[in-house]
């Protein structure tokens, strides 16, 4: 038996709570590379906001309580049972940043105009050829957290956060690059 | 501020988050260096590819409605057996029963809403009318030439908006700006009506509160209309889009715009 005030509470929760579907089932859509496992883990991710709500303390950031379920779902098995396992790599070491870290800066105006003229697509297939966690850290700034939001949600430091952002971004520089030649 | 240290900050200074005297020491260093001046260019661009035009993948309103119905919203959750309901959620047979009932009563709850949630769209496309006013710069595209204007948001939207009308001498069309209307993206085309301003606001129709007898079927749409604050609003939605028509003028000429922009 649930007390009304606290039926009242959750379903407020719930309110907010859906608000965030449009972010997380972007950050989904782009770690799972489909829209049927994109969905299964929102709707997990949600299934299991619910059985914790009551851990969920008032006042505390909601949307990134959420991301971080829904990232720890993707992380715990997720991927092993899914169609797609392929997709992108769990592995922190990134494939293309040891060569991208130090360049990946256009070296002069015009290819910093053809890089001005990539198409959407190609945006989309470099953020996916990314690790995993180079994506997930992508995207979260886009949504706008903050670096501590993004450590809370990736369990480490800040300063891990920050390097791992800017070497995602070096890696995109690079790849956008090589495809607007 | 060296170079080194200046490139490991640009991302800080471009989301504003340096301290005031960092930022002054990079702003002074980025004027002295063309290198790391430009370095923070091609950082800006990189966020600009990636704010307007990485593919934005939103959640389906199927999901959302499932998500609605699998953690209720206060206006359904009237007893204990809901609840129950609602722990119980795992198992398959729980989740077809748990939507077989919870979408009618989703519908149902969402119906009894939905005069307030007209209310909700007619002020927000007033809000933006209002914003587009007091911007001082309104139009990111200028041009009276529409197949300049509609081109322009090509990337900048994730929808394509469809608009029939392209403007004549006496509502000639102005230009044209990305806005939002309430969590979604919006292209805003500007008309001209005498000395007036006419806002037209284009976006993705799905999930808003529209008002009852809508049917949001294909052909003649048919319109809302409402003055609120002294402006007149004209609400319609036609397939995937929505439409809502802002301004101050005489109600008679902003249905004519209207009736010229596809309304029954």
């Amino acid at each position: 038996m649930v007390l009304a005030g606290v039926s009242e509470s959750r379903g407020a929760l719930g309110r907010e709570a859906l608000a965030y579907a449009d972010g997380l089932y972007n950050l989904a859509r782009y770690l799972t590379g489909n829209d049927a496992d994109a969905e299964d883990l929102v709707q997990e991710t949600y299934a299991l906001a619910l059985r914790a709500a009551g851990q969920f303390s008032t006042g505390t950031n909601l949307k990134a309580w959420l991301f971080r379920i829904l990232r720890n779902a993707f992380i715990s098995g997720y991927r092993r049972q899914r169609r797609n396992p392929t997709v992108g790599g769990l592995d922190t070491t990134d494939p293309h940043g040891q060569e991208a870290a130090p360049g990946g800066w256009p070296r002069d105006d015009m290819e910093l105009d053809q890089m001005r003229n990539v198409v959407a697509e190609d945006i989309g297939k470099a953020l996916m050829s990314l690790p995993e966690e180079a994506r997930t850290v992508v995207l979260m700034d886009l949504e706008g957290f903050t670096e501590a939001e993004v450590a809370q949600v990736l369990d480490c430091a800040v300063g891990t956060v920050k390097s791992r952002l800017a070497r995602a971004r070096a890696t995109l520089r690079q790849l956008l690059k090589d495809y607007a030649r | 501020m060296d170079c080194r240290e200046s490139t490991s900050h640009l991302l800080d200074y471009q989301r504003g988050r340096l301290g005031p005297e960092r930022e002054e020491e990079l702003r002074a260093h980025l004027s002295g260096c063309p290198s790391c001046s430009r370095s923070e260019s091609i950082e800006r661009t990189l966020t600009d590819l990636l704010e307007r035009r990485l593919p934005q993948h939103p959640a389906p309103i199927a999901l959302k409605l499932r998500l609605a119905a699998q953690w209720p919203s206060p206006a359904v959750t009237k007893s204990s057996w809901w609840e129950r309901w609602g722990r119980s959620w795992a198992p398959a047979g729980a989740v077809a029963l748990l939507l077989f009932m919870a979408v009618p009563l989703y519908y149902q709850a969402v119906s009894s809403r939905r005069a307030g949630g007209a209310e909700r769209m007619i002020a927000e496309a007033v809000n933006d009318h209002l914003r587009i006013l007091q911007s001082g710069h309104p139009l990111e595209v200028e041009s009276g030439n529409f197949h300049q204007v509609k081109p322009w948001f090509a990337g900048k939207l994730d929808f394509a908006p469809a608009v029939r009308f392209l403007g004549d001498p006496e509502f000639p069309l102005k230009g044209g700006s990305v806005g939002y209307f309430l969590d979604r993206k919006a292209a805003v085309f500007t008309y001209g009506y005498r000395l007036h301003v006419i806002s037209l606001l284009v976006f993705r129709a799905e999930s808003l509160p529209w008002p009852a007898g809508d049917t949001g079927g294909s052909g003649k749409a048919r319109a809302y209309e409402k003055t609120a604050r002294g402006f007149n609003v004209i609400l319609w939605r036609e397939g995937e889009l929505g439409y809502a028509l802002v301004s101050d003028v005489d109600p008679t000429e902003l249905r004519r715009l209207a009736a010229k922009l596809g309304t029954a």
